[in-house]
């Protein structure tokens, strides 16, 4: 709606002559450049004054940027071909880990403490860096493609009185542009007019919020006028409008200005804005302005905010990590100490070694053998483990998104895991908070019921597929799609109805913000929200067609009568009002009020002594019990005299600042909506979406906690809860008033036991706990917020009862409970939602999941996670959680297992070298260990493992809980299997030492028995912990043995040798090592005694649980279906 | 048809590798294979034991200590590192032959062969016989890399070399109250690579031209190219007591081969009787409690004499049986009480 503002200050303006134009504007600009500055309106655009906003561009050179507004061109690249190198390094030198190796790297150029040669640590170094400099470069160049493509878009540009095609990066504030019908918007433009009448245009925003429906804007009716009457090009080239503008920002949904134009001001809002992104359709042309380019756009704005949330196991990962580096400060100190006392009391007596003393100082030698050892014993640092972490990461998502079982054909979406960090947390999910409508139902609703002037019409009783079809061929425009059956209301419709009906159908043809478009000579309905598009479809069914809608009017067919309503405002819901209205002048002349909305605030805002309101709270009683979605229509006739009042009121509102501007709206919205009259309710129904009973079973026995989280009202969501098996039927509700006794209680847990041994609850007296179910609604969710020690006895409660239902929840609130849940327990928390009031819970949550519904695009887009059906969850959690969770568990534990047991050995040999920092390998074997030997069967294993099949995890979702338990990732477990890399250091060092003392076995080939010990072993642990031998397994565990022995013989060899015998001298000792049977028989015995531990605790759990697993493994062997219906 | 491909453009691909459903094996574990298993284990361990403890036994060692710490032990005149040029002579008799080929080790203790900065502290290019590195040694020599008055390079250069074992030594069988020496045969005593490729003197004629202006390593009584006049196939770096030298001890407590007795009367080995050992004591030990010993041996295809091989072999063997009796224990508590 454009609200013209007379001004005082602007008289003059207008009486301008055209000569003196410019210098005037000079000082009306300066006058309201001061008046708009005061309201924050400072982003001045001047229309057709290129040169003007050119020289206000943003330039950068070196690094230095200036100018105010960017230009149309997208830059999302960040790298050229001379700043990739220095930059990918720049970057990846920020993680600690790299860090820590450039040190390493830097501490072994140092000659007198290089224990090792520099190239051992730079091998594992190059390939992280060059793996993700790789990674990097390749997205950036897919960026730096889809840039270009964006970039060179074509868009016509009026320049000097004509159109011309322009490239979109050469666009700049201030031009005019011409967007043709399906064209995509290049940037945030004002509509100042199009070839629609009323120059209404319609865009359609699937790229920016995911929703497909049709959002009308208009052009400011000046504009619209002054611009649509000539030749377009002439017209627009001559105007010479200003507009006063926000600053750049990111709300999408709001936008303030001013468009200052031949001496008036209009007000624009987010209505005249076409953004960034959008697409034209049903519009042939529109004319528009541009306001924002580039960076500046709303879209734009909006982009690169990547949450990283981080896991729980990689929290215990780099504590591990943490740990280890400070046991090898530690550790090395001791070397040190050692050393320095070697070297006193040993060294100075040694004539053959006392010159080797550096400095003849014994504390100077061992502080320089300190860091000899810090270099030594690096590699147990993995430093391999952070790149691989991410790569497992990103192909555990892969698999996710590459699933044919969570695959919805019939919207052709495979589900989606959009952030890859954290797959290995669905596995150890503990609480599931779901929103109801469009999660656990399909929010395809069907209008069933409704209830006018107290007559209920319709029966919910039957399914709505075995409904009778009612005769409707009397009605033109009927299209199918209503499922009630009500002849006595079609009756009463078709004679002459009595004025409530007529005006509740009114309502529900004229209180909507839907959109028409005709195909076919029938109306099909747009809308925002489901339940609008069902009431709108139903009164088309029902006689009451809406046929369009203009900027101020819609017209509708009453029975065969087309009759327009000038519309005079539109009140718009919000989830806090729940609620919206509409202000008409009927073709009769009278101001009416149609008001739609929740029965709470509904009721709370009736005229006194509304008739049937008494007959309506039954039958909205008899819908929720039913599991219907109900609305309250009410009617206001509004006089004249308050209507104008009202109006200059809401102007007054409207042009407030953004911030306050919203809740002055809210107040004056208010003032109008009262005094109403009730029509009736409309019920619909919203089904259960196939699956969703299993599914919650399902969960529920892999030791997963559901909670609803809903707006909707406490009868419905019970009965939902009752429908999806969340509750039993004997399940008791602790409402309020009891679950605020137990929280005010001084003992909450006492007071429940007595509570649930009163004769009320006591039916089960032991099973009492599990059969009860805590039912919340939002306004006492507030008193939470109150007393803040209540959320910890709540939770101890909750713990304790089956599930907790929320109802009448905000979406702040659902947010919150998340918050407690997270706050009191240790738990991982999944919130799974499909709607815009979701995004804050799906937000805070420990993994959001985003369900692709009706609703709109809005949930999925914040998500980690998006899946098209409910159901999808089950196998999401328990497949591909459990499996990603041990996968990852498996490849931590082993990483930091073969990591430590091969640089330990050092710590060992240590003692028996004088504490000199004396490698026990060859620097080449150091440097093939982690890259080579042990690197890719790892991989494979945390890609591939799987101990029991998809089918079977499905089948016993008691398997689920040994990741919520983290019986594979707790912190004693990393501990253990530190400890055990510790042991088999101690072994791989002692048995050979054992074999080799006192005989004539020279370093060279005890250092080759080692290595190779230490090889078996890594092998011998991976055979033993992998489970699910494909291909890519064996033929990587045997190629890696393989690579052993071909690198060793490569490096021993002679044609190496010759060419730099000091960093090849192990040249021969192969030859000699592997000829000799008593080296195989060390090294044998060696990785045999290493891995004796883990394989007894295989065995003996595998005794153990042989029951059980022989329970599972015969299970598998039959076909199971995934539990659905499908 | 056409169209409905299109309309499914987001669906993924059906393949074992994207389904997860890649062909695999899964060894299905149970009590019945792995006691078993750990059984079989065990016992083949047992047997590797038993066959290297009884092979390991059947080596014949004499070992003799010649460090001369106590007074009445025939090198203590010598162990005073004041007392140059020295001699003594050890006599020892063993009570059966020794078959041969018997091997002559000479072993040392509590010396540190592995010590970092001491096992870098050689120049493998000098020693590959190439001149650049004569002039200009491996700054790892230090402090073994220029010495001498005029500060002249060392060659060979660094610390192994300069700390070479430098005790000799002499076996005589005493027969009717005379000696007869058993000839020592110190060809083949180094590795093959070592002594036909990483060491190599250099291609000049007469070798002692190459070492002009180097000095000799200051512990060496000789230059290099001195070491063995007689032979120039055992001269300079290819020496074979330099080489076995320069191949460093693993651990600090280890034996080198010094000779073998291959020929004349020995060939079969050590005959039972009394024989003496001159040695000609020059290497200090005593100053860091070192032990020197000298050690006879023969072989088998396991090499020297070995027990804790096959005893750990046993015991892990043994350990394993342990296991799978405590397995068994293991499994009937969790089975019999299910099958009740």
């Amino acid at each position: 709606m454009s609200h013209k503002i007379t001004e005082s200050k602007g008289v003059f303006c207008v009486l301008a002559v055209r000569s003196v134009h410019f210098q005037k504007q000079f000082v009306v600009f300066f006058i309201m450049d001061k008046d708009s500055a005061e309201s924050g309106l400072t982003w001045q655009v001047r229309a057709n004054q290129r040169c003007y906003h050119k020289k206000q561009q943003k330039k950068s050179f070196l690094g230095f940027r200036w100018g105010r507004c960017s230009d149309n061109k997208i830059c999302s690249h960040k790298y050229t071909f001379f700043t990739f190198i220095p930059l990918t390094l720049f970057e990846q030198f920020q993680r600690a880990a790299n860090l820590y190796f450039l040190f390493m790297i830097a501490l072994q150029c140092v000659p007198i403490i290089a224990s090792i040669q520099w190239y051992v640590s730079i091998i594992p170094l190059l390939l992280v860096l060059s793996v993700r400099g790789a990674k990097d470069l390749i997205n950036d160049m897919a960026r730096r493609r889809s840039d270009s493509e964006v970039n060179s878009r074509p868009c016509d540009v009026l320049i000097s009185q004509s159109f011309s095609t322009e490239q979109w990066k050469d666009l700049c504030v201030g031009d005019i542009v011409r967007i043709h019908k399906d064209q995509t918007v290049p940037a945030d433009i004002v509509l100042l007019c199009s070839s629609e009448p009323h120059s209404l245009s319609y865009v359609e925003t699937v790229d920016i919020d995911g929703e497909t429906n049709l959002k009308c804007r208009q052009a400011l009716a000046a504009t619209h006028h002054q611009l649509t009457s000539e030749p377009s090009e002439r017209t627009l080239a001559d105007f010479d409008g200003v507009v006063f503008c926000e600053e750049p920002d990111d709300a999408m949904y709001s936008f303030r200005g001013q468009l200052h134009w031949r001496g008036e001001r209009f007000l624009l809002d987010i209505q005249h804005l076409l953004l960034r992104g959008t697409v034209l359709r049903n519009t042939l042309t529109a004319y528009g302005l541009v306001v924002y380019t580039g960076t500046d756009t709303k879209i734009l704005r909006n982009c690169g905010k990547l949450r990283a949330k981080r896991t729980r196991l990689e929290n215990s990962l780099n504590k591990a990590v943490i740990g280890i580096v400070l046991f090898l400060l530690s550790a090395v100190l001791l070397l040190a100490v050692g050393c320095g006392v070697f070297t006193s009391r040993v060294m100075t007596r040694t004539e053959f070694f006392s010159a080797l003393i550096i400095n003849g100082d014994p504390v100077y030698t061992g502080f320089l053998v300190y860091w000899s050892y810090f270099i030594l014993l690096s590699p147990a640092v993995p430093i391999m483990l952070y790149v691989t972490f991410e790569m497992i990461h990103t192909y555990h998502s892969k698999f996710i998104n590459w699933d044919l079982e969570m695959y919805w054909a019939q919207t052709d979406s495979p589900a989606q895991a959009q952030c890859t960090s954290l797959c290995e947390e669905l596995g150890q999910v503990e609480y599931l908070l779901s929103d109801k409508t469009g999660t656990l139902t399909q929010n395809r609703l069907l209008f069933r019921q409704c209830c006018i002037a107290g007559e209920i019409y319709g029966d919910s009783s039957t399914k709505a597929e075995d409904v009778e079809p009612m005769d409707l061929s009397w009605n033109p425009f009927s299209c199918g799609g209503l499922f009630m059956w009500a002849p006595t209301l079609v009756e009463r419709l078709r004679a002459q109805p009595c004025p409530t009906v007529k005006r509740f159908f009114t309502a529900l043809s004229v209180c909507h913000t839907v959109m028409v478009q005709w195909k076919e000579d029938a109306p099909v309905y747009q809308a925002t929200s489901p339940d609008e598009e069902t009431l709108v479809g139903a009164a088309r069914e029902l006689g009451w067609v809406f046929m369009s809608r203009t900027r101020d009017s819609i017209v509708v067919s009453e029975m065969g009568v087309t009759r327009q309503y000038k519309v005079l405002a539109l009140l718009d819901f919000t989830s806090q009002r729940r609620r919206m209205s509409i202000l008409v002048r009927e073709p009769e002349g009278a101001l009416k009020l149609y008001c739609k909305g929740a029965d709470i605030v509904i009721l709370e805002r009736l005229q006194r002594h509304c008739p049937h309101q008494e007959s309506v709270e039954q039958a909205l009683e008899l819908f929720s019990q039913a599991c219907l979605r109900t609305l309250c229509i009410a009617v206001r006739s509004v006089s004249e005299t308050s209507w104008e009042q009202w109006s200059q009121t809401l102007t007054r509102a409207a042009a407030m600042p953004t911030f306050d501007r919203n809740a002055l709206l809210e107040r004056v919205y208010d003032e109008m909506e009262r005094d109403l009259l009730l029509l009736g309710v409309t019920a619909i129904e919203d089904r259960l979406q196939e699956g969703v009973p299993e599914t919650i079973s399902l969960v529920k026995q892999a030791g997963i906690k559901v909670w609803v989280l809903t707006g909707d009202k406490k009868e419905t969501a019970v009965n939902i809860g009752y429908a999806c098996k969340l509750l039993d039927p004997d399940t008791k509700l602790l409402e309020w008033q009891e679950l605020r006794q137990i929280l005010q209680s001084p003992d909450p847990g006492g007071h429940f036991q007595k509570i649930r041994q009163t004769d009320l609850w006591a039916v089960e007296k032991d099973k009492a706990g599990v059969q009860t179910a805590v039912v919340l609604t939002g306004p006492e969710l507030t008193e939470f917020e109150q007393r803040p020690e209540w959320g910890a006895k709540f939770m101890s409660l909750a713990q304790q009862c089956q599930t907790v239902l929320c109802c009448r929840v905000t979406p702040g609130q659902k947010a919150d409970i998340v918050t407690l849940v997270k706050k009191h327990t240790s738990s991982i928390t999944l919130s799974i939602g499909d709607g815009a009031n979701d995004v804050n819970m799906i937000k805070t949550a420990h993994v959001g999941v985003g369900l692709a519904g009706v609703e709109g695009g809005q949930a999925v887009q914040n998500a980690d996670f998006s899946l098209s059906r409910f159901r999808y969850l089950q196998r999401l959690l328990l497949v591909h959680g459990r499996w990603s969770y041990r996968r990852i568990s498996l490849f931590l534990r082993y990483f930091l297992f073969k990591t430590c047991s091969f640089a330990l050995v050092h710590l060992w040999f240590g003692i028996f070298n004088g504490y000199s920092a004396q490698s026990m390998y060859e620097t080449w074997f150091i440097a093939l260990y982690t890259t080579f030997y042990t690197s890719s069967q790892i991989l494979f294993v945390a890609f591939f493992e799987k101990d029991v099949s998809a089918e079977t995890s499905l089948m016993w979702p008691e398997l689920y809980k040994c990741g919520q338990k983290q019986e594979l990732s707790k912190p004693l477990v990393l501990f253990t299997s530190l400890f055990y890399a510790l042991y088999t250091s101690f072994v791989l060092f002692f048995i050979p030492c054992g074999v080799y003392y006192n005989t004539a076995v020279d370093y060279q080939t005890m250092a080759v028995t080692v290595s190779m010990a230490a090889v078996f072993t890594a092998t011998i642990e991976i055979v033993l912990v992998t489970r699910n031998w494909t291909k890519f397994n064996v033929g990587s565990v045997c190629l890696s043995l393989l690579l052993y022995f071909i690198c060793s013989r490569i490096t021993h060899s002679k044609f190496l040798f010759q060419r730099a015998p000091a960093d090849y001298l192990f040249y021969g000792a192969s030859d000699e090592a592997f000829a000799d049977p008593v080296v195989w028989l060390t090294a044998l015995l060696t990785a045999l005694t290493a891995v004796l531990p883990s394989m007894t605790s295989l065995a003996l759990s595998v005794i153990r649980t042989a029951h059980n697993n022989h329970k599972v493994h015969i299970m598998c062997h039959q076909p199971v279906e995934m539990r659905s219906h499908t | 048809m056409v169209k409905e491909e299109n309309e499914l453009v987001n669906r993924p691909d059906n393949t074992a590798f994207t389904q997860q459903r890649l062909p695999a094996w899964q060894p299905m574990l149970s009590a019945g294979i792995i006691i078993p298993g750990f059984v079989l284990i065990g016992l083949a361990f047992i047997g590797i034991g038993v066959a290297l403890l009884i092979t390991s036994r059947s080596i014949q060692v004499l070992e003799l200590d010649y460090t001369g710490e106590d007074q009445d032990s025939p090198c203590f005149r010598c162990s005073d590192p004041a007392v140059r040029n020295c001699t003594c002579t050890l006599q020892f008799s063993n009570d059966r032959l020794i078959e041969g080929p018997v091997f002559f080790y000479y072993g040392l203790s509590n010396y540190f062969q592995n010590y970092r900065r001491y096992g870098v502290s050689r120049d493998d290019g000098q020693l590959y016989g190439d001149l650049s590195y004569f002039k200009e040694p491996y700054d790892q020599c230090e402090p073994y890399r220029f010495g001498g008055g005029n500060n002249q390079p060392i060659v060979p250069c660094g610390s192994i070399a300069n700390s070479m074992f430098n005790d000799t030594f002499r076996l005589f069988q005493n027969i009717n109250g005379q000696r007869r020496e058993v000839p020592l045969d110190g060809k083949g005593i180094a590795w093959w690579t070592d002594y036909n490729i990483k060491f190599r003197n250099p291609t000049v004629t007469p070798l002692r031209d190459a070492f002009n202006g180097t000095v000799k390593p200051p512990f060496w009584p000789r230059p290099a190219y001195e070491l063995d006049t007689s032979d120039p196939a055992n001269n300079g770096f290819i020496n074979q007591d330099f080489l076995v030298w320069m191949r460093t001890a693993a651990l600090p407590d280890f034996r080198k081969l010094y000779r073998r007795i291959t020929e004349g009367d020995y060939a079969n080995g050590l005959p039972a009787g009394n024989y003496s050992l001159d040695i000609s004591y020059n290497y200090p030990v005593m100053s860091f409690s070192g032990r020197k010993r000298v050690v006879f041996s023969n072989v088998s295809w396991m090499g020297g004499k070995n027990e804790f091989l096959g005893i750990a072999y046993l015991v892990i063997g043994t350990l394993c049986i342990v296991m799978s009796v405590v397995m068994l224990i293991v499994y009937a508590k969790f089975k019999f009480p299910e099958e009740e």
